[in-house]
């Protein structure tokens, strides 16, 4: 499942993209080196003024909840960088999460199927936003508009609702306890950094990869240079369905034996922060996963660092808030100063 | 230039929207099969619409599910259910407003934020309709009854015994509560505040924390309360997410047994939990119960029927007391639910 990015249908690019001169910007950027430096302050900073935050015991759930996030947010982190979104992954979460766990627990199906069930269902998601951005050329937040809606409406007719009660503990193989761990790293955060490096490879190194950057610096460039841009739009949108249908039923496993209707409420909004705070341009043309894994576990350092400090919860929303303003204001800074020189 | 910031600027306000929408989303679309309860007067049937903090959640369609009962045993009610599909005011007040606009005879409400339903009951009550709050209720406002599962001292008693009970009567403890503006269980919550330093006065509130209506994020404040309080011995789930949330995160620390949890959690969902002993018990009332005698309510209202200070509802309810002084029908006691009797229900 991992490795839907690389067998991507269309891999050999115009003649006129080989690889020869190219220039390839720095491995790390200036923003992940900030990101890192904040996070390890901290991390150390909690270490000192709380019990337990730099505990196994504290570091595990943390690294499981950002699984999740960071997995969709590759994909969102592609799309972002060839200047669009996709705002109906909460729609799409929802939808591969009920479906996924009705067949675990109403239809008794082993689990590997229905994991597979759940990424087919966010592919088919995924390649219906793609194939309507790529062929309608309307901006992908309007047609994602409409098909959140669409997918929220179809996910609740399937939970028809009711609740999804007695999801068997087989699938808690990817969630935050015991059962999940390998080598004491949760399953879920090591299937998550596998598919970060295929995709951050993928992304720097190969010449399908560098043409999204070029599709979301100048799609009319690009598409004189010889990119098929409706093909990698398309694959932008597919990639992320994909993703979403794996990351639900992390979504499901770090939750309960019971899946409400609520489920995934509000994870575009956490997606798309993560990729912001990771330094991607929201104007496309910019950006790198690694990024988006740090922006991932920035955001939940501060919401359960702010718990554990004993502080009012809402203080996250508001220190959250900043980072992405920050982070914002960083790139559009750079973006001028860029084309004043 | 220009047409990158005109890209961020709809960016913001579309992320804005989906925000808006995704609250609001199928409100009104849904209500198309209620369209008839207006004509409903003519035949004596009295029109009782009920308004969930959430629809789709087990609890209100276990009440659901009671008062449907209610409406076939009793004969004269058309019971109209519709709520919001996220537990949010504004998308609350969209369904309360259609109601209205459809002209029904009596109107109950589980309002996610009482301050902001008030005003919008009035315009309910000046529109002939008859007003009512079920599950949590609206102090500040023009609602002629209040139908209360329990009084806040009742369930906030059985959770504190539970706890207490499983915890050995001293320790500390968290609650991790859901939305910050539920008044039914900010009121347990200061219930349970009072109760607890009388009672158990060795026990120790330390953590009272409010994560929404969604598992995960209470399972991972409760496991934040767990890491920042190494003494913590005792864990609340407040509603009927976090109840299983916090069971949820006990479990995954591999503290069964050095952690006790209680919760206002439905049977069904508890289950599991009761069962592997990361929950020591939930505390609950039969909800379609609750949901029949809301109907009830609602028809007695519709027929200008006024309540007396104990009512024969019903078989099963024989006697419901009424508060009259806070215009307050009560279903009873709290139920402590266990692994011996979680299996009796069917939600």
């Amino acid at each position: 499942m991992t490795t839907d990015i690389q067998n991507s249908p269309e891999h050999a690019p115009s003649p006129r993209t080989q690889p020869g001169g190219r220039v390839l910007p720095r491995a790390i950027s200036g923003q992940e080196l900030v990101l890192i430096g904040v996070l390890i302050v901290l991390w150390v900073l909690l270490g000192v003024f709380t019990p337990a935050f730099l505990q196994p015991q504290s570091i595990q759930p943390l690294l499981a909840n950002v699984a999740p996030i960071a997995m969709i947010g590759v994909g969102m982190t592609i799309i972002i960088i060839t200047a669009g979104i996709d705002i109906s992954v909460a729609g799409m979460v929802m939808v591969c999460a009920v479906v996924v766990a009705k067949l675990l627990a109403e239809a008794q199906m082993p689990l590997p199927v229905s994991i597979l069930a759940g990424i087919v269902v966010g592919g088919l998601l995924g390649l219906v936003n793609g194939l309507l951005i790529a062929i309608g050329r309307v901006h992908p937040i309007i047609i994602t508009f409409g098909t959140a809606n669409i997918f929220l409406f179809l996910g609740l007719r399937i939970f028809d609702s009711k609740v999804v009660n007695g999801i068997p503990s087989s699938i808690a193989v990817l969630g935050r306890g015991e059962g999940g761990r390998l080598l004491g790293v949760p399953i879920s955060f090591i299937i998550t950094m596998i598919i970060v490096a295929i995709a951050w490879w993928y992304l720097r190194y190969t010449a399908g990869g560098r043409h999204f950057y070029a599709l979301g610096s100048d799609s009319n460039a690009a598409a004189l240079a010889g990119i098929r841009v409706r093909r990698r739009t398309i694959l932008a949108y597919l990639v992320t369905g994909l993703l979403v249908g794996l990351a639900s039923c992390i979504v499901i496993a770090n939750g309960t034996q019971s899946l409400a209707p609520t489920v995934g409420r509000g994870i575009e909004l956490q997606v798309i922060a993560a990729v912001v705070i990771g330094g991607t341009s929201i104007l496309g043309g910019r950006g790198s996963v690694l990024g988006t894994v740090l922006g991932a576990i920035l955001v939940q350092t501060v919401s359960s660092g702010v718990i554990q400090l004993g502080w009012p919860s809402q203080l996250a929303n508001l220190f959250v808030g900043v980072a992405i303003i920050i982070a914002v204001g960083a790139d559009l800074v750079q973006q001028r100063l860029r084309r004043k020189a | 230039m220009k047409k990158s910031r005109s890209v961020l600027m709809i960016a913001t306000a579309s992320i804005t929207a989906v925000m808006l929408a995704g609250c609001s989303g199928g409100g009104g679309a849904e209500g198309g099969d209620s369209g008839g309860g207006s004509g409903g007067g003519s035949d004596e049937k009295v029109t009782v619409a009920f308004v969930p903090k959430l629809q789709g959640v087990p609890y209100f369609e276990a009440m659901n599910a009671g008062a449907q009962r209610a409406a076939e045993e009793l004969g004269n009610i058309e019971w109209l259910y519709q709520g919001p599909t996220t537990a949010d005011a504004a998308a609350q007040a969209d369904v309360v407003r259609s109601f209205i606009q459809q002209q029904v005879d009596v109107l109950i409400v589980a309002p996610n934020d009482p301050d902001s339903l008030a005003p919008l009951l009035k315009e309910a009550q000046d529109a002939g309709i008859h007003v009512g709050t079920s599950d949590t209720d609206a102090p500040n406002s023009v609602r002629e009854v209040f139908v209360n599962q329990a009084t806040a001292e009742g369930i906030a008693k059985q959770v504190i015994d539970s706890l207490a009970k499983a915890m050995g009567e001293a320790g500390e403890y968290a609650i991790v509560s859901c939305g910050e503006t539920a008044e039914n269980l900010n009121s347990w919550i200061d219930a349970e505040k009072a109760y607890q330093s009388e009672a158990y006065p060795d026990m120790t509130l330390v953590e009272v924390g409010f994560s929404g209506e969604d598992p995960a994020a209470n399972a991972q404040m409760a496991t934040d309360f767990m890491n920042a309080n190494p003494n913590l011995t005792g864990l609340v789930g407040q509603c009927t997410t976090s109840a299983v949330g916090v069971a949820q995160a006990v479990r995954d620390a591999g503290a069964i047994g050095k952690v006790f949890s209680v919760g206002v959690g439905t049977p069904q969902s508890m289950l599991p939990y009761l069962e592997d002993k990361s929950s020591s018990a939930s505390i609950l009332w039969d909800v379609e119960e609750f949901g029949y005698l809301t109907a009830w309510a609602g028809l007695q209202l519709g027929l200008g029927n006024s309540f007396e200070a104990t009512n024969n509802v019903s078989k099963k309810l024989p006697s419901v007391e009424y508060v009259e002084a806070d215009k307050m029908l009560i279903l009873g006691p709290a139920l402590e639910i266990t692994v011996d009797n979680a299996g009796d229900f069917d939600y």
